[in-house]
């Protein structure tokens, strides 16, 4: 099928294929797509934790990103670019979904069920079971039963490695409130993964 | 430092946004109890994990219409005005 078997390494870097993008050939366009799309498509999904909606956003990313793409200044790089524009399309998306649960609307204080309560040492050591995919389904899994406000500032600080003041203006919160709500978030990940670490 | 308090700024600690004063007490208590040096390395294996977890892609299993309906996006964008076309 066209665009899917193309040959990555038509172009040498970025910006030749920022060139081939902006002269409209379909090569770059496949290429852009095949490069990006995947990852665009796994942190809309990490964001909004459904499938359809993830599929809307990466749509619309790429319908913006042509809009955009002659005023977009090379700076940031492609992908970092595209991952902001995603973002906001699935930050958008947020907040058609659930118009009355603001975003910002949270807690900014360590709850009594984040207190750690499991506290036996890890025996798998994470930086060599980063292939495991059995882990890497369970985190995946774990990740979608924080609460919304929680995992959104979690995917943009500890997954896509925005700043705190990044995050923060990204979301439109202050930079103590992104702290808070990381931290919950990681604790309450480390009892998600806990029993798994032990067991493995 | 109590335990509560230690487990409050573990994360200002692991991203080192605590100052020295404060970040001295904490290593006080964790050197010396057994559970928030438990918390401390398991928090911090978990950022390690998680931030491999974050370059890995889901596979988006058969979506080629969707890649076909993207392309399709890109290349029929209406054309740029010739008088901006600089970088
Ligand atoms: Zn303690």
């Amino acid at each position: 099928m066209p665009g899917l078997t193309i040959d990555l390494t038509i172009y040498d870097d970025e910006e030749a294929l920022l060139a081939g993008l902006r002269r409209r050939e379909p090569d770059a366009c496949a290429c852009l797509i095949k490069r990006f799309a995947p990852l665009v498509y796994a942190q809309a999904l990490r964001l909004l934790g459904d499938a359809d909606e993830a599929e809307g956003a990466l749509q619309q990313t790429f319908i913006k990103a042509c809009d955009k793409l002659d005023t977009y200044e090379g700076r940031s790089g492609l992908g970092s670019w595209l991952y902001r524009i995603a973002t906001n399309e699935a930050l958008m998306l947020l907040r058609q979904r659930s118009p009355r649960v603001a975003i910002d609307h949270v807690a900014d204080t360590i709850q009594a069920d984040e207190i750690p309560q499991h506290l036996t040492p890890w025996t798998l050591d994470p930086a060599a079971a980063a292939l495991n995919s059995e882990l890497r389904a369970t985190l995946e899994q774990a990740l979608m039963t924080l609460p919304e406000t929680l995992r959104i500032v979690f995917v943009l600080r500890d997954l896509q490695g925005l700043s705190t003041e990044e995050t923060a203006a990204m979301l439109g919160l202050g930079e103590s409130a992104v702290k808070v709500r990381l931290h919950r978030a990681r604790l309450r990940l480390r009892e998600l993964l806990s029993t798994y670490m032990q067991e493995h | 430092m109590t335990c509560e308090e230690v487990i409050a700024h573990l994360s200002s600690y692991l991203d080192h946004e605590m100052d020295a004063a404060l970040a001295a007490e904490m290593q006080e208590h964790i050197a010396q109890c057994r559970n928030c040096r438990v918390v401390l390395d398991t928090t911090q294996r978990l950022i390690v994990l998680l931030h491999d977890e974050g370059r890995h892609i889901i596979p988006m299993g058969e979506r080629s219409a969707l890649f076909d309906r993207l392309q399709q996006a890109f290349l029929n964008r209406p054309p740029a005005s010739d008088s901006n076309t600089t970088v």
